[in-house]
């Protein structure tokens, strides 16, 4: 909003620049719908390799690479119950997201992981 | 920019010298470096492209074919590195722990 | 924090990379840029089946062939005084925010920029020093395939 009002000022007695207001527009939802409010929060990610990667995030920029931080893979499997595996900090290519998504905690604490069977994602095709 | 320092890896070093170049798009070829510029476009003398295993071209195979001299064009270059000091190795990482 | 401030922060540390081929590259990271393109010593390659190894004795990857890397814990500490010591060097939005409409973008880039040969001196030093013997990085290529 704030934004707005200087452009406003700036051009008092124009027309305000569309493109320019757009652009603060767009900016403005880039960061309010963005990646911003789930920082520190557990997210899980699902990448084009079909990996499902759950960890803290700690950073991301323009292009979607993302930090995360204290990362498990989660690989899903019909055999046997999801398997855990542990890797760390990551940095994770945005070329090789397709999904973020916030984790609820509260939730995910009330599954039984060793007990659910699913196929592993396929990964995507370009 | 702050002083167009862009090169990561300077390529002047390996000039003359053996390199390996992956292509995106999976091909292998190595040859001695006799040019580049700044968009790593390489010239390669005498280079030599591994044939790659064709049920599965994700595999180069110990099959050569030569190539002579080419120019790689930079936007498929995937990786550069020197040939002299790459061998083959058995597996050097401890066995993985199953879990 | 951006992630390239990370990986330019992890300069000198040992990193695995996957690239969108399935390869894995271990190695100590010598440098990096705004690409992500990074120049990596004491490599060892691993095919993506998990079943071949090579090693080299450095190599230089494409940012954009990066499907992921991975880096040793602590750095994502050493980032933070970073930022920190930065943010106290200079006024507060200097790489966000200033200039107007299209030129935000190349003064963000400036920041960047400048951040990041900042933390070049430094990296190097830290790296000589730095932590040696990576996690059992190749476990990710052998366990999958």
């Amino acid at each position: 909003m704030t934004d707005l009002k200087i452009i406003g000022n700036r051009n008092s007695q124009q027309q305000p620049d569309i493109k320019l207001l757009r652009l603060l527009v767009d900016k403005k939802m880039a960061t309010d719908a963005g990646l911003e409010n789930l920082v520190d929060q557990i997210i899980s990610v699902i990448t084009n390799d079909g990996r499902n990667i759950v960890g803290v995030l700690k950073g991301f920029d323009q292009a979607t690479n993302i930090i995360l931080d204290e990362s498990h893979e989660r690989v899903y499997s019909t055999k046997e119950g999801v398997q855990q595996l542990v890797l760390g900090l990551y940095i994770i290519r945005g070329d090789n997201i397709s999904i973020v998504g916030e984790l609820d905690e509260e939730l995910d604490a009330s599954l039984d992981l060793s007990a659910l069977r699913a196929h592993p994602l396929k990964p995507v095709i370009h | 920019m702050s002083g167009r320092k862009e090169t990561v890896l300077d390529l002047a070093k390996f000039v003359d010298k053996g390199v390996q170049v992956k292509l995106t798009g999976g091909r292998q070829v190595s040859g001695i470096l006799k040019g580049y510029d700044q968009l790593l476009n390489l010239v390669l003398d005498k280079a030599i492209e591994f044939l790659r295993d064709p049920d599965d071209p994700l595999k180069t195979t110990d099959q050569t074919r030569h190539l002579g001299l080419i120019v790689c064009r930079g936007t498929a270059v995937m990786l550069v590195s020197p040939t002299d000091g790459t061998d083959e190795i058995e597996n050097p990482f401890v066995q993985p722990d199953g879990a | 924090m951006l992630p390239l401030s990370l990986l330019k922060t992890a300069q000198g540390h040992p990193m695995l990379v996957e690239l969108k081929n399935g390869e894995t590259y271990n190695g100590h990271l010598v440098n990096c840029d705004t690409w992500m393109n990074i120049h990596l010593r004491e490599v060892i390659c691993t095919s993506k089946d998990g079943d071949r190894f090579w090693r080299m004795p450095e190599c230089y990857i494409r940012g954009n062939t990066i499907k992921y890397l991975r880096v040793p814990d602590e750095v994502i500490d050493k980032v933070q005084e970073d930022t920190k010591s930065r943010s106290d060097r200079k006024p507060p939005g200097v790489g966000r925010g200033r200039g107007r409409g299209r030129e935000d973008t190349s003064s963000k880039a400036k920041g960047i920029g400048r951040g990041m040969e900042d933390g070049g001196g430094r990296g190097g030093g830290r790296g000589r020093g730095g932590v040696s013997g990576g996690r059992a990085g190749g476990s990710r290529g052998g366990g999958r395939g």
